[in-house]
């Protein structure tokens, strides 16, 4: 477990820029924590680390975006909505990220569904307001070396 | 010529067809599937396009009965082509060409903003271009300045969660139902809309959104009252809520109407349902004297009339759609069919 304290959003956004750079076609990212912590911020800084040019945008609504131009197709995804593994299973967000990142907001309500292979992220909300992320590297992840991206 | 047109709208979770002769509506039904979605707090695509299939042909059915038109006095059919859900866009675009197909009748596909910034044209008449038009919805934000029409200029555009899709959210932070949009209108009523002064975001740029800010500070905000347990009246907060994304949305969109000095400002899209919204921008109309065509609220939300009047117009400078053409879910405004 990596724990990066992050005072600002542009901390937050760099951690993201500085990890995209180090993904993989197939790997998969969930990202943990309430309403406003920042996990979109968080998205909008790995799109631009894999060279993605469009404008992120909160996939809330439509429970998935992609974004194909950058070095890697991005899938972006909240979960939040969903009731069931069935309902993110008919999505097929995994098959649609297979070639690239996929990244699940609220995604640690179906971690024990999702492949064991993954990086979780959680945000913290610590007491003065600012953000810490704890990066929890699953499976083939405890084998990467984070220790660039804090 | 005024065509007349069968049209179908099924981008998202409303199945919608409407009749109509030109600028005039002779039916517009709709199946809502809110109730369907309300479960989820939101819309599910694949739920979408499924209840879409099962009820397209009776909407069909109840549409051209109520306008008294038999098909074969159709001139064209016309859909949405995008943009959307993709699942949910099929429906309504094939069940249309195949209608089309059927009965050797011109088929046209529809940007489904083309269709909220020509909604008006259905209540107000041949009002003419050029306008700022704001479009707003769970899936969409941007001001439009329509030069003529087909011509269309996207000024500014949310850089993060569409307006309605931060109704959703902070109606969610107040516990208040789906969609959020209607939920905060309501519970906003009797509340001060000053009491809570919430961040006004991206006051530098003069006409596009952001909303995540917003929902970091209220939710802030809620939580730090109710730790020292001081919340204030829901009223109070919903109405604060409302006040702050409804001033952002009537800031940037005058900013246009400003810096273009078009004479006409309009809107579409479910958030211009919302009521102090309407009445904002009435205000700021009238101090400038521009004419103000946001139509009522069942022509703001989803509905096929829209895309009808943008395809008879369309239909008489003919324009007609390839039968090779498919929906794109992607679809920006401006942009060409692919």
């Amino acid at each position: 477990m990596i724990e990066i304290p992050c005072p600002t959003e542009a901390d937050t956004a760099a951690v993201a820029r500085k990890l995209a750079a180090t993904l993989r076609p197939g790997d998969l990212i969930l990202l943990a924590g309430g309403l406003g912590v920042g996990k979109t911020l968080f998205t909008t800084g790995l799109a631009a680390g894999l060279g993605i040019e469009e404008q992120v945008l909160s996939p809330s609504f439509v429970l998935v975006r992609q974004y194909r131009s950058g070095f890697l197709p991005l899938v972006h995804v909240d979960v939040y909505r969903l009731r069931s593994a069935n309902e993110f299973d008919d999505l097929e967000v995994l098959d649609l990220g297979a070639d690239g990142v996929v990244v699940i907001e609220w995604g640690d309500a179906l971690e024990g569904e999702l492949p064991e292979d993954h990086l979780r992220i959680d945000f913290v909300v610590e007491e003065d307001g600012t953000r810490l992320l704890r990066l929890m590297p699953k499976g083939v992840w405890t084998e990467r070396d984070l220790g660039l991206v804090a | 010529m005024n065509p007349l047109i069968l049209a179908f709208e099924t981008s998202c979770d409303e199945t919608a067809v409407a009749v109509v002769r030109g600028a005039e509506t002779l039916s517009n039904v709709l199946g809502s599937q809110v109730e369907l979605h309300a479960r989820f707090g939101g819309v599910v695509p694949e739920v979408a396009a499924r209840a879409h299939v099962e009820s397209i042909r009776s909407l069909t059915h109840q549409a051209l009965n109520e306008a008294g038109i038999h098909p074969a006095d159709l001139d064209g059919v016309a859909a949405t082509a995008g943009p959307g859900l993709v699942g949910a866009l099929l429906v309504g675009h094939s069940f249309a060409k195949a209608t089309a197909w059927a009965r050797q009748l011109p088929f046209v596909g529809i940007d489904h903003m083309e269709g909220h910034l020509m909604a008006p044209r259905l209540q107000f008449g041949d009002f003419e271009p050029p306008m700022v038009s704001l479009l707003a919805s769970g899936g969409h934000s941007q001001i439009v300045h329509v030069d003529e029409w087909g011509e269309y200029q996207t000024l500014g555009s949310t850089i993060d969660d569409a307006a309605g899709e931060a109704f959703d959210k902070l109606a969610r932070v107040m516990g208040l139902g789906f969609p959020g949009g209607p939920a905060i209108d309501r519970a906003s009523d009797g509340g001060d809309p000053a009491a809570i002064v919430f961040p006004r975001a991206l006051p530098d740029r003069p006409f596009d959104f952001s909303f995540s800010g917003l929902k970091t500070s209220v939710v802030t905000f809620i939580e730090k009252a109710q730790a020292a347990g001081e919340l204030p009246s829901l009223a109070d907060v919903a109405a604060s809520v409302q006040e702050a994304i409804v001033d952002v949305l009537v800031a940037k969109t005058f900013n246009a109407v400003d810096e273009t000095k078009a004479p006409v400002v309009g809107g579409g899209g479910g958030v211009l349902a919302n009521r102090r919204l309407r009445h904002r921008f009435a205000e700021e109309a009238d101090k400038r004297g521009v004419t103000l065509v946001i139509p009522d609220p069942i022509l703001c939300t989803d509905n096929a009339a829209m895309i009808g009047v943008a395809a008879a117009h369309w239909l008489a400078a003919g324009r007609i759609t390839d039968w090779t053409e498919n929906v794109d879910p992607g679809l920006v405004l401006g942009q060409p069919l692919t």
